[in-house]
Parts: C-alpha cells; sequence; structure tokens
C-alpha cells in the first residue's frame, strides 16, 4: 500500500504543473525537481518458464510447505502448490526434497561503499565532514565491481540495501540494490525501490563531532542537530508547497532554490524517503519516536537495535521494524545490553523483527544467524518453527524496505527471487545451490558458468576457478 | 502458560554443582578420533571414570543424553577474554600498549580480570579456555600470549606460552611500511636477544652494547631464541608465510603462524616443517592485499597437507563471543573440513600445544572438561545444556540471561 502511493507521488512529481499566469496572461510551467534522476536501468531478463518440483518451501511469509512444486514465468511466481499441472514445455527443476526459501534480504550493507579490500581509496561510506549530510546518496559511492558482492549472492542474498555509515547525525540516502552483476549501479538498483534516509543516534555521531569540538558532542546536542535538520526542512517544504499551489500567480523568477540536504529531508517529511535509523538503545528510540511525532513522518527501522528488546511493545505498537544482529556486543557501551534472544523477543510482542549483516562476512550466512536467533528463542521455551524465523531476513525484511509487495515471501505474483539449498537452510552445513533473482538463475554452486566474479578477481583467482 | 513452560525448561538445566556423581545416558560423544554414538558417560568427583554401553556403578544424577551430544570443552586460540570488557572504552582495554618501551615484555595474562563479563557469557556456550593474544600497537612484537580456563574461579592456566608478533600489514606499517624492513627488524631483534643471552650479566651491569629493545624485551625473547618459547606469527600473505617459515629455520625456532589466509597456498611447507597455525576458517574475502587469496576451505586445504590446525573465531566477535568458535568450524566441515578434524582444532589440538591441565579430550580417568549439546555439536541450533570445566557443573548464569529474564517478565505482564 505504502508502495503504491509513493509510486503515485513519484509519478505526480513528475509530472508537470501547468498554471495560467494572470498577471501575463501566459500559461507557466511549475514543476518540482525530478525525484529521480538517477534511474534504475535494470530490465528483467528473458527466460523460458520453470518449475521448481518436489520441494520443500520455507515461504518466507510463516509457512511451510513440504512436497511442493513452484511454477516460475517472466520473473514472477506464477503458481505454487502440490502436484501442479505443468506443460510439456516447463522445464523442471527436481529438487528431491530440498529446502527453497525465498531470496535472503540484507537491509543493512555497506558493500560498495566499503569495498574490499578496505583500502583507503575504498573509503566511500561516511560523509563525515558535516553531522547532517542528508545531501549525500550512497548509490553515489557504490563500486559495483566490489567483489564481495558475490559472495553474498552465493550466501542466497538477492536484495541489498546500502547504506551510508553512521558517524552522522543524518547520513544521506540508501539505495535497494538486486545483488547482480552490473558495470553501473544503475544496473542493479531496484526498479521502484523507495529511498532511504540513514540517521544515526548514540555514541558514533557525538564522538565524531565531539572530538572535533562542534556540535553535537553529547545525546542532547544529538537531538539538537537532527531537530534544526527538520525545521528547515520544513520550512523549504512550505516553500515549495507554496511555489507549487500559487503556481498560477507566480512567474518562474520565483522557484525556490534548490538545497539537496533540505531536499531529501523534504522527501522524508513527503513520506516517499523511508528512515533507517541507527539506534542501539531503548531510551533512545523512545527520543526518535516523539521527534518523528513533533515533525510529522514515520520511521520504517531501528537498525542495530540491540536493546530493541527492552522496547519491543512500543515498537510493535508503532509499526517500526527492529533490525538486529542475533548476537554481537560489546564493542560499544550502547551495545553492552545484547540478549541473544532479541529477534525472538521482538517477534514475540507481535512486532517487526529483522535479521541484518552490516558485515561481508556475516552477510554470506545470514541463514545461520537466523538459525542461532531461532535457537535463543526455543531455548527459552519460546516455540519458533524455521517457517517463523526465516521471515527475519525474508518478509519482515521486505517490509522494512517498503517492498514486502514485490518480494520477501514466495506466493503468486510475487518476484520469483528464490534459493535452492543443499542442506536445511537452518543447517551450519546448508550453502544455497541455486539463486534466482526475477526467474533468471544468477547463481549456481555447481555450475561455473553460473558464478559470477568481479573484474577485480581476474588475475588473482586462477581462471575458471573461484573464491569459495 | 509459556511463561510456565520458560520455567521448566530453565531448570532443565540447573544441575546441582554438589552432586558428586553424574552419568549420562545414551549420548554421542564427538572428538578428535571420531564419533561414539550412543554411549553413557559416568562422571564421579570431577573425572571420567567410565565411558561405555555398560556403567557399572550408578549416580547420584542421570541425565538422559538421547539426541544429545559431548565435545570436549571448546578452546578459542585467539581472544582478548578478561582483557576487554567494552572495546571502544580504552580504559577496559589491556589487549595492548601504546607504550612503545614495552614490547615483547608484555604479559597480558597480567591484566586479566577474573570478574569480566565476558567470561560467563562465553562458558555458558561451551567455551572453557581461551588463548589471550595481545596486539601490537607500536612495535612488531605485541607481547606474551597466555591460556585462561573461564570455570567458576576463572584463572591464568600459563601467563607466558609464546612470544607474539605482528607480521601481518598492520604490523609492516608499525616498521616503516616495508615488508623487507620488518624482516630486517624481526632478525635484529633475535639476533640482539641471542646476544643479550650469551652476555645477559654484562649487559644487565652497563658493560655491553646498547640494544634497540630493552632489557626485558630481550628477556622476554631470550626463552625463544634458546628454542624453548614458540614466537606466535601473526601473518597471511602466502610470501609472507614463507619469510617466516625461513627466519624460524635460520634461527631454530619453535613456530606458530595465526590468521594465514593465504595459508592454502603455501600449506606443504607449513606442514613439512611442522608448525601448528591459529586460523579462522569463515575469512575468505580480499579485505587486504595481503589475503587477496583468502578462500573459505582454506582449512581444508592446510589439513589436506598435514597441517596441524587450531581455531579461533569468528570473524569480528573473537572476544566477547568467543564461543563462536564453534560456527567457524562448523563452517569449516560445510566446506570441506573433516568433522573429527574441526572438532580436535578447537579442543585436542589447542589443550596439547597449550599444555592446558585438560586433555581436550573425552577419555576415562581424565578430568572432566566438557560440554553437553542438545544436538550435532556443530549445529547452530544446538545449545550447550550442561557445561563442565575442569571438574565442575558452572552455572548456567550471565549478564545477557538476566537481562533477558528480566524483560521476558516484563513482556508477560
Amino acid at each position: 500500500m505504502k508502495l503504491l502511493i509513493f509510486r503515485i507521488l513519484v509519478a505526480m512529481s513528475l509530472l508537470l504543473v501547468a498554471a495560467c499566469n494572470e498577471n501575463t496572461g501566459s500559461s507557466v510551467n511549475v514543476t518540482r525537481p525530478n525525484k529521480d534522476p538517477y534511474p534504475s536501468t535494470y530490465l528483467l531478463p528473458t527466460h523460458a518458464a520453470f518449475a521448481i518440483v518436489n520441494a520443500n518451501i520455507l515461504t518466507g511469509d510463516g509457512k511451510e510447505l513440504n512436497d511442493a512444486d513452484l511454477l516460475i514465468e517472466n520473473g514472477k511466481i506464477t503458481a505454487m502448490g502440490s502436484d501442479l499441472t505443468l506443460g510439456l514445455n516447463i522445464d523442471q527443476i527436481q529438487a528431491n526434497g530440498r529446502w527453497v526459501t525465498p531470496g535472503i534480504i540484507d537491509v543493512h550493507s555497506h558493500m560498495g561503499v566499503y569495498s574490499a579490500p578496505s583500502t583507503s581509496n575504498h573509503s566511500d561510506g561516511n560523509e563525515m565532514t558535516s553531522p547532517v549530510t542528508a545531501e549525500v546518496w550512497a548509490e553515489h559511492s557504490v563500486w559495483p565491481g566490489d567483489p564481495q558482492f558475490e559472495k553474498a549472492l552465493a550466501g542466497g542474498v538477492t536484495t541489498l540495501q546500502i547504506l551510508p555509515g553512521s558517524g552522522n547525525l543524518i547520513g544521506g540516502r540508501g539505495v535497494t540494490l538486486k545483488n547482480i552483476p552490473s558495470i553501473t549501479v544503475q544496473g542493479m538498483k531496484f526498479p521502484g525501490a523507495p529511498y532511504s534516509l540513514k540517521m544515526a543516534c548514540g555514541e558514533n555521531p557525538k564522538r565524531v563531532y565531539g572530538s572535533r569540538n562542534t556540535l553535537p558532542s553529547t545525546r542532547m546536542g544529538n537531538m539538537a542537530g537532527y531537530r534544526k535538520a527538520w525545521i528547515q526542512a520544513a520550512e523549504y517544504k512550505k516553500s515549495w508547497d507554496e511555489y507549487i499551489a500559487d503556481s498560477g500567480n507566480r512567474s518562474l523568477s520565483n522557484t525556490p532554490t534548490r538545497n539537496l540536504r533540505l531536499e531529501t529531508l523534504s522527501g522524508v517529511l513527503e513520506g516517499d524517503i523511508r528512515i533507517h535509523n541507527h539506534c542501539y538503545k531503548a531510551d533512545e528510540m523512545a527520543q526518535m519516536i516523539d521527534m518523528s511525532k513533533e515533525f510529522g513522518y514515520e520511521i520504517a527501522a531501528f537498525h542495530h537495535a540491540v536493546e530493541a528488546y527492552k522496547a519491543a511493545p512500543l515498537l510493535a505498537k508503532e509499526g517500526i521494524c527492529g533490525v538486529m544482529w542475533a548476537d554481537w556486543w560489546g564493542f560499544k557501551q550502547e551495545a553492552f545490553d545484547m540478549v541473544r534472544e532479541n529477534i525472538a523477543l521482538v517477534d514475540y510482542a507481535q512486532g517487526c523483527a529483522v535479521i541484518h549483516s552490516d558485515d561481508p562476512i556475516q552477510v554470506q550466512r545470514l541463514n545461520q544467524e537466523i538459525a542461532k536467533a531461532m535457537s535463543a528463542g526455543n531455548r527459552m521455551g519460546l516455540d519458533i518453527t524455521p517457517a517463523k524465523a526465516i521471515r527475519w531476513g525474508t518478509q519482515n525484511a521486505a517490509i522494512a524496505l517498503g517492498l514486502e509487495d514485490e518480494i520477501g515471501s514466495l506466493a503468486v505474483g510475487k518476484n520469483a527471487d528464490i534459493v535452492l539449498w543443499t542442506k536445511h537452510p537452518l543447517s551450519v552445513y546448508s550453502h544455497a545451490s541455486k539463486v534466482w533473482v526475477d526467474g533468471t538463475l544468477r547463481y549456481d554452486r555447481f555450475d561455473s558458468s553460473v558464478q559470477p566474479t568481479s573484474d577485480f578477481n581476474l588475475g588473482i583467482i586462477k581462471a575458471g576457478g573461484i573464491r569459495p | 502458560m509459556r511463561y510456565l513452560q520458560v520455567i521448566i525448561i530453565l531448570s532443565i538445566v540447573s544441575i546441582p554443582a554438589t552432586a558428586n556423581s553424574l552419568l549420562i545416558k545414551s549420548v554421542d560423544i564427538y572428538s578428535s578420533s571420531g564419533v561414539e554414538k550412543n554411549t553413557n558417560v559416568l562422571i564421579e568427583n570431577g573425572q571420567i571414570t567410565e565411558i561405555g554401553q555398560r556403567i557399572s556403578h550408578t549416580a547420584d544424577r542421570e541425565i538422559d543424553g538421547t539426541g544429545k551430544s559431548i565435545t570436549a570443552g571448546l578452546f578459542n586460540a585467539s581472544t582478548h577474554i578478561g582483557a576487554v570488557e567494552v572495546s571502544a572504552i580504552g580504559a577496559t582495554v589491556d589487549s595492548y600498549s601504546e607504550n612503545d618501551s614495552v614490547t615483547a615484555s608484555l604479559k597480558i595474562a597480567e591484566a586479566f580480570n577474573p570478574n569480566s563479563t565476558l567470561i560467563p557469557h562465553n562458558r555458558t556456550h561451551g567455551l572453557t579456555h581461551a588463548l589471550i593474544v595481545p596486539d601490537s600497537a607500536t612495535h612488531l612484537f605485541s607481547g606474551q600470549v597466555g591460556l585462561i580456563q573461564l570455570g567458576a574461579n576463572p584463572r591464568v592456566v600459563h601467563d607466558s606460552l609464546a612470544v607474539a608478533v605482528d607480521f601481518s600489514e598492520y604490523g609492516f606499517e608499525l616498521s616503516g611500511n616495508s615488508r623487507a624492513a620488518a624482516l630486517v627488524e624481526l632478525r635484529q631483534a633475535l639476533d640482539d636477544a641471542k646476544d643479550f643471552s650469551r652476555n645477559r650479566k654484562s649487559a644487565l651491569a652497563g658493560d655491553h652494547r646498547d640494544y634497540e629493545l630493552s632489557y626485558a624485551d630481550l628477556a622476554a625473547l631470550e626463552p625463544v631464541v634458546n628454542g624453548t618459547k614458540p614466537l606466535l606469527v601473526r601473518t597471511n600473505r602466502a610470501s609472507d608465510i614463507k619469510n617466516i617459515l625461513s627466519v624460524a629455520r635460520e634461527f631454530q625456532l619453535k613456530l606458530i603462524l595465526s590468521s594465514v589466509l593465504e595459508g592454502w597456498m603455501v600449506a606443504d611447507e607449513i606442514a613439512a616443517a611442522g608448525v601448528p597455525v591459529i586460523m579462522d576458517p569463515i575469512n575468505n574475502l580480499p579485505r587486504a592485499y595481503e589475503s587477496l587469496g583468502a578462500r573459505l576451505d582454506n582449512a581444508k586445504l592446510m589439513s589436506d597437507a598435514g597441517v596441524d590446525l587450531i581455531f579461533t573465531g569468528m570473524g569480528r566477535s573473537e572476544s566477547h563471543n568467543a564461543y563462536l568458535v564453534r560456527q567457524s568450524a562448523g563452517n569449516a566441515v560445510a566446506n570441506g573440513l573433516n568433522k573429527s578434524a574441526a572438532i580436535a582444532a578447537m579442543t585436542k589440538n589447542p589443550a596439547t600445544l597449550f599444555r592446558a591441565s585438560v586433555s581436550g579430550d573425552i577419555i576415562v580417568d581424565e578430568v572432566a572438561d566438557l560440554v553437553m549439546w542438545s544436538g550435532d555439536p556443530l549445529e547452530l541450533t544446538s545449545e550447550a545444556e550442561l557445561v563442565i570445566i575442569e571438574g565442575k557443573i558452572i552455572p548456567m548464569e550471565s549478564r545477557a540471561l538476566q537481562l533477558r529474564d528480566r524483560y521476558f517478565e516484563r513482556l508477560m505482564q
């Protein structure tokens, strides 16, 4: 639903608002700045219709189907169920009882903006030159050739949200990518995906700027910094809204001056850019929620939400996803109160619990991170099935990105982002065997011709070889 | 109702620590020598006294081990446990020194804090021992390596098992940004230590030549150059590994390698030199130019070549979540390593090499240092249900568990 509204807004913004200027009697074209100036060039590849048959399926939205079939046509799932009647022209992939899940989604990645090797020339993820840099866009830093992307694909990850770092109060726009080889980032951009804006609570911004003796050096400084930015954004939005509303009485010379920083913040206030907020502590989450109400915007998710379990009912009530690790802790004071049951408890409280990696090693095995979080919950007596647990990296992750109508579950009409696993996906011994994005086979563990490798690897890894 | 169920489950694991004998029935034992399915283990006064299909004695307490498994207590061979509480708070971090006059002589074990919250957290998940390895901050030499035991009364088992050297890109940066300069510096220090050892008296009296390193640092290196204490060298690039192997030959050093992300490329040479390696099997990314060859089957390929493996891990959580060495080991198996070899790499191999007071094995007449897992010992859906460290059952208590229970109670209201 939100996605639909977003698309209408985008479409409207692209339309010229034609109005009549009463003073001159001539027509003046008044327009808002283009909201999609770096559009996705991803095109759905054509592929033959095929079916995966006799699979055990974790649908990604909480169900488990045994001995079921999936039919995939034109990038979409067109049928799912037991003993589907398949035409003779349909290629059949015999799963033989192996497990199938939706493509895994990582809502917090810095691949491409902190590429490997992690040398200073690849440090493109954090514009720490001012505490509010809403004007920067992560996609303008992404190196599509980062050799880390292909390893995440081999781990079954088909969609990634690439975010700026957390050194700033407001770090800039994130971008949602399809995890496919491309020379340009535009070729990876998920068509129609909403933009996100990275914000950061707590220790990082106050450390970065406090050490430079500039605001913020405290948590109250953090809050003052965000609020100042939202006040400016509200004024900026008002100036454009008035300009558009009064277009009939204005001449083009009245066009407000474009301000990239405020344009992004204003996009949040308009409801078409989603807030992804790095925020560890429950008390700070509550402050951020109050601030969102003060200025009239919504928060999509709190990331690295180590204390989400303390605020689980609040997050559930506000409809904000908690984006969490399975077990990371102790690297900062704000990450000291970790419990392994965090994800399970947020889920238990009916909240939107999401796993994330923030790490190019863990992104390769989000299925294992889900397994640990499920096991911790079951250890305390919560009854969490694999079908429920996998949601943390599929449907719930898609909700956090505003893409739940397209990805994150296997259902008729959804994108055919599919992983076939060698063993149960929550087993440490399991690997992604085949990975499809929009019905196109992008990775095959047992076929080196379907194992994309970055230009970077050529001459480093032997020809035809892979980096397991 | 659900809360009741939770209470019951928690109570199952609270086996009284006072029981003098414990029989675990119908359990699978995973050790370095393989799997023994469906057997029984009798533990009396902290010792394993019988293993087998038939047990002659009864016990104060019996546990049904059906579907469960036992391994020796886990070791992690590269941590800062007890020398770090919160990584970003310098006052709690004693794993390195910025004092450039303290290098090889730094003993991380002297900073060990037995009250660290990292200890209960890790032991409740099956970690019973850990190597604590200092990091370099000013010099190639990082300091001396200790071994700790994470029991109810955590202690330093050895305060100086080896002297650590950082011969990675980071160490080179400390050494004037050149591998070649780092090699000169390393050889010079070893030569100086030999010279100091031969002329100790006159040197200490001030009647001998000057050295770059302090007397304390040279004294710390003395057992290394005399071949009694290993040099533990962190290094990654294949050519760097070869250089270190040749320095070790030249000075007749005992050597342990660590990290070795490109170890598979020179596995035969490492094996021929009889050098054990400490490694995290999870690392497969070209995160640095010294590790362009990193790959997930590094452990398997080195094991195939005959290299003795000792594990650390996982990834960046090697201290706070040192118990996740088990996940790294599971991934090594997923990528081809033999399961017994993976178990050995976090039990028997480190216990033997680091002269622990436990065997790292499940053997009759040895002190019980073991974990009972709810399923396959490497599966992440298996939990540690019973942890015995040097003969004593440890309570399943930690700060994280207290936090969980406090907030779950509130959620239930």
